[in-house]
């Protein structure tokens, strides 16, 4: 360096001043527009009316994609092929919440898990049965998804996940 | 073709969940002031540019680094703003060393400083807007805006961290023990550096599992605070750096490396994460650094290491991931006391990101903790020789990594 000097010190700043002053202020996130591209998804939203999962498919790498998706992060090619998807799902992952109710004050033991549908390359995020006990939860427990009776065409018409037992040959021919 | 970049000095300001008697330039000044404490050599005259960055909106102010310029002494001089989230901290530290790096004329002393006073605003309001534009999206599948936050209800980081942490355990067979084990073992560590936030020396397992939980597997006693704090680090070049300190720290491998959201994914269309605790980022980024910086054999060759880890499942799984120990055998190692302060591979002896988290800073204090920790000038000091080190950082929705490795050797390859 040029110069061995010290460099003055700002030390006094807290002799000068204990605390400092607040003002308060806020922020309106509420009127922000965001925008989304949702061509991709109509066929999607349009065969869950008649209780069917599809997902897209990349010509590229194979992978599916549910809920259908409009690049391929992975060979950025735009998937065009619709594939069918069982209804049937394993839990990926999932957590454990505790919600309290505002008025009684009684704590809800809530599982919240990641699906990951049969056919499907990707999870995504679900609610189980609510009679389900939280302790029976575990990764990789086959679930299956339980229809609304009057479907809308949106991701809601799945009302939750239920238990089922997994027979399938899948299963007999892994083992 | 660059060239070699050393580490000069690194400081840090006082670490609290309310730093009530500085506001926001001082804050970052503090830090500044102990950076330079470190190296008598330097005055802020001799600093040629200077990096910047904190969390956006978490606490309530855009351009904070227009109206800090005459604390940190930048005025009239090149100053650079980078902000990515949780890794803010680590970015901010790759871009001073890309400043040095690039080998600008008149460009050989940078000064990156990191921030954050998370009392000052609300930080939920901060992470909905981080989120929102994910969000949103859902509710074109037509999900409702409340079913969402019912669904990610604890909030952003947890209630993802605890997913990860799901499958953590599942995938090692490890019980609750485990994890208050390793923040037992950060929390005492913490008690020995002055600038960290949550200082509980006598710490005992039991304790961590006393409290309740947040979102299972996660308690509170797990979970890191939120602290205000700030870092700094004087990135200089070799010739000078041996000028100005006694053990320059020479960077040789740096990298920040983005993988796939997990969880939400992209535009809330889900993730091809089926496993949150899979991290690919996180190994891609090990392989680049260790090979810019000639380490072939991590667990030999590096000394010490500094991981971000807010949750402590998340420090069994770096440790793994950043191939420090085998699949699946961190919890073995930290029962053996391997990672202890004593130990063969001591891991965050600052007490790391569980003890303080002031969020833009604390992926910087990882860096500049594995520097010091080199110059042994840590305030707490692993007994034996520091030779190499890591620091990294972690954010984004689970899946930005950065990594820096840093050696008292130039190894750079370039």
């Amino acid at each position: 360096m040029s110069k061995m000097t010290q460099r003055k010190s700002l030390d006094y700043i807290k002799k000068d001043y204990v605390r400092t002053r607040t003002l308060t202020g806020s922020w309106y996130l509420a009127s922000y527009k965001f925008k989304f591209n949702i061509t991709h998804m109509k066929p999607f939203l349009e065969k869950l009316k008649e209780k069917k999962l599809i997902g897209n498919q990349c010509s590229s790498c194979n992978r599916v994609f549910y809920p259908p998706r409009q690049v391929c992060g992975k060979c950025l090619v735009k998937p065009d092929k619709w594939v069918d998807i069982r209804n049937t799902a394993r839990v990926s992952t999932f957590a454990i919440s505790y919600l309290k109710d505002p008025e009684t004050g009684e704590v809800q033991e809530r599982p919240m898990v990641l699906v990951h549908h049969d056919g499907a390359d990707t999870t995504s995020i679900a609610e189980l049965n609510p009679e389900i006990d939280v302790k029976d939860v575990y990764v990789g427990m086959p679930i299956i998804a339980h229809w609304r009776d009057e479907t809308v065409g949106g991701l809601m018409d799945i009302e939750y996940y239920d238990k089922f037992i997994d027979d399938s040959d899948d299963i007999r021919y892994k083992k | 073709m660059g060239r070699q970049v050393a580490i000069a000095s690194a400081g840090f300001s006082e670490h609290a969940s309310k730093r009530s008697d500085v506001s926001m330039p001082e804050l970052v000044s503090e830090a500044i002031e102990d950076c330079l404490k470190n190296a008598p050599g330097v005055e802020i005259g001799d600093i040629d540019a200077f990096v910047n960055g904190n969390m956006p909106a978490f606490e309530g102010s855009n351009i904070p680094e227009l109206w800090m310029t005459d604390w940190m002494g930048a005025r009239n001089k090149p100053l650079l703003r980078v902000t990515t989230g949780g890794t803010t901290g680590g970015t901010v530290a790759i871009s001073g060393y890309y400043t040095v790096a690039a080998g600008l004329p008149g460009i050989d002393t940078v000064l990156a400083v990191a921030f954050e006073q998370q009392s000052q605003g609300d930080t939920s309001v901060g992470l909905a807007s981080v989120a929102y534009g994910e969000i949103s999206i859902l509710n074109t599948l037509g999900i409702p805006y409340e079913q969402i936050s019912r669904l990610l209800s604890a909030g952003a980081a947890i209630g993802v961290a605890a997913y990860q942490a799901t499958t953590y355990m599942n995938k090692t067979k490890i019980k609750e023990e485990d994890l208050a084990r390793v923040v037992v073992q950060n929390r005492r560590n913490a008690a020995k550096t002055w600038w960290a936030h949550l200082k509980m020396p006598n710490l005992t397992i039991e304790e961590v599992l006393d409290t309740p939980y947040v979102q299972y597997p996660l308690r509170y006693g797990m979970v890191c605070p939120a602290s205000d704090g700030a870092c700094a680090m004087l990135f200089t070049t070799e010739e000078k750096a041996k000028d100005i300190c006694d053990i320059p720290v020479y960077v040789n491998g740096v990298a920040s490396v983005a993988n796939e959201t997990a969880v939400l994914g992209y535009d809330g269309s889900g993730s091809c994460q089926i496993d949150p605790s899979m991290q690919l980022g996180a190994i891609r980024s090990a392989e680049l650094t260790y090979s810019q910086a000639g380490i072939s054999f991590p667990r030999k060759e590096i000394d010490y290491a500094e991981v971000y880890s807010p949750f402590p499942n998340q420090e069994l799984m770096w440790v793994e991931k950043l191939g420090l120990f085998e699949e699946a055998t961190a919890p073995e190692m930290y029962e053996a006391g391997v990672t202890a302060v004593n130990g063969e591979l001591p891991v965050n002896c600052s007490g790391g990101v569980n003890a303080t988290n002031a969020i833009g800073a604390s992926a910087m204090e990882r860096p500049a903790e594995a520097a010091l920790q080199i110059m042994g000038k840590a305030s707490n000091q692993v007994p034996k020789t520091v030779h190499t080190s890591i620091g990294s950082g972690w954010g984004g929705s689970l899946n930005l990594i950065t990594l820096m490795a840093m050696s008292d050797q130039p190894r750079r390859k370039f």
